[in-house]
C-alpha cells in the first residue's frame, strides 16, 4: 500500500519509486494462468520455436512488463487518485529470470476541467539500462485543499 | 518491390467494422490470480473489506487485468485464451512471424470484482512498413449494469511477412 500521492506535492523531473522484479518460470507460470496466455514460449525451455526463432531462452510476456508499469502507476496515484490512461510499446525482448525495473518520471502537470491532471514518462529497463518498453500515462491526482 | 501487405479499399472497408460482443465477468477469484501473476502484494487486490472501507466496490482490478478473457473451451482459443468471435475485420496477413507491439489503454473507471463488462472490438488502424505490418485493434469496455463505458484498449501486433 503506497503512501498517497497529492497533485501539490509532485514536481516536473520527479521519479516515481522503482519496482524490480526478476520473474522466475513460477512467476511467468502465475502471470500465465492469472491473464489465460499460456504461450509455451514464457515458460517452456525446450518449446522449438524458441531454438526456430534463435531467442535464447523464454521471454517475458509483455503483457506482464505492462502490468509493471500499471503497478508503478497505480501506485503513483494512489487510491484516491484515478489513473486515465497509460501505454507502452514493446521495443525489446526481457527474458525469465532476468531483472525488470520499472521506472518513471513526471513530465507534466495542470488543472484542467477540474481536475489536477499528472503526465508520466514509464518504462522498464533491464540490466544493460536499455527501455525495453517505454511508454506515457496521464493520472489525476487529488488535491490536499 | 511489392509490399508484403496492400492496403486496399477491401481493407479501408473494415475499419470500425465490430465484433460480437463478449461478456467478461470479473470476479474476486481472477482479480486475485492475476494480481498474484503480476507479483502484486497490495492489498486492494485480494482483501474485499479493505478495498470497501478505501471506498472502492470490491477489490479493484490491476491496470493491466483489463482484457484478461473469461475462458470456455468452446470459444476461446486453448492456448492464448482469446475469444474466437464473430464478425469484426478478417485479413488476410503475413504470417511468417507475430510479435506483440504496444498496449494502451483509456480508463473511465476503475474495473472491481462483481462488475460484469461488456466487449466489443473493431479494427482501428493498418500500417507497413517495410516487411513489417502493424495492426492496431481497439476493444470497447461497457459496464453491462450501467452500459457505461469504462475502459478502452487498443492492441497493436506486428506481423512479419
Amino acid at each position: 500500500m503506497a503512501e498517497q500521492t497529492y497533485y501539490e506535492d509532485v514536481k516536473e523531473g520527479q521519479e516515481l519509486p522503482e519496482i524490480k522484479i526478476a520473474p522466475d518460470k513460477q512467476q511467468l507460470v502465475k502471470f500465465a494462468a492469472g491473464s489465460g496466455d499460456f504461450n509455451p514460449l514464457h515458460f517452456d525451455e525446450k518449446f522449438p520455436m524458441l531454438k526456430a526463432m534463435g531467442i535464447p531462452d523464454n521471454i517475458t510476456h509483455g503483457r506482464f512488463k505492462y502490468a509493471q508499469v500499471g503497478r508503478a502507476v497505480f501506485a503513483f496515484a494512489g487510491y484516491k487518485g484515478r489513473v486515465k490512461r497509460f501505454g507502452v510499446s514493446y521495443r525489446g525482448m526481457d527474458f525469465i529470470n532476468q531483472t525488470i525495473t520499472v521506472k518513471g518520471v513526471v513530465t507534466a502537470k495542470r488543472q484542467e476541467g477540474g481536475e489536477n491532471i499528472v503526465e508520466l514518462d514509464v518504462w522498464t529497463e533491464n540490466d544493460e539500462g536499455k527501455k525495453t518498453t517505454p511508454g506515457t500515462a496521464v493520472v489525476a491526482l487529488p488535491s490536499r485543499g | 518491390m511489392a509490399e508484403v501487405f496492400e492496403i486496399t479499399d477491401e481493407v479501408k472497408a473494415q475499419f470500425g467494422v465490430e465484433t460480437a460482443p463478449w461478456v467478461y465477468e470479473v470476479t474476486t477469484t481472477s482479480v486475485r490470480m492475476y494480481a498474484r501473476g503480476i507479483g502484486s502484494t497490495d492489498p486492494i487486490h485480494y482483501d474485499v473489506d479493505f478495498a470497501k472501507s478505501q471506498g472502492f466496490r470490491s477489490i479493484v482490478a490491476p491496470l493491466g487485468y483489463v482484457g484478461t478473457p473469461a475462458f470456455s473451451p468452446e470459444t476461446n482459443d486453448a492456448t492464448f485464451g482469446f475469444p474466437r468471435r464473430q464478425g469484426g475485420a478478417r485479413l488476410n496477413l503475413p504470417m511468417k512471424g507475430l510479435l506483440d507491439g504496444g498496449t494502451e489503454t483509456e480508463y473511465f473507471d476503475y474495473i472491481c470484482a462483481g462488475d460484469t463488462l461488456v466487449e466489443t472490438s473493431h479494427l482501428a488502424d493498418v500500417k507497413v512498413k517495410g516487411n513489417m505490418v502493424f495492426v492496431t485493434n481497439e476493444s470497447v469496455f461497457k459496464n453491462q449494469a450501467t452500459g457505461q463505458v469504462v475502459a478502452k484498449q487498443r492492441l497493436t501486433s506486428i506481423h512479419l511477412g
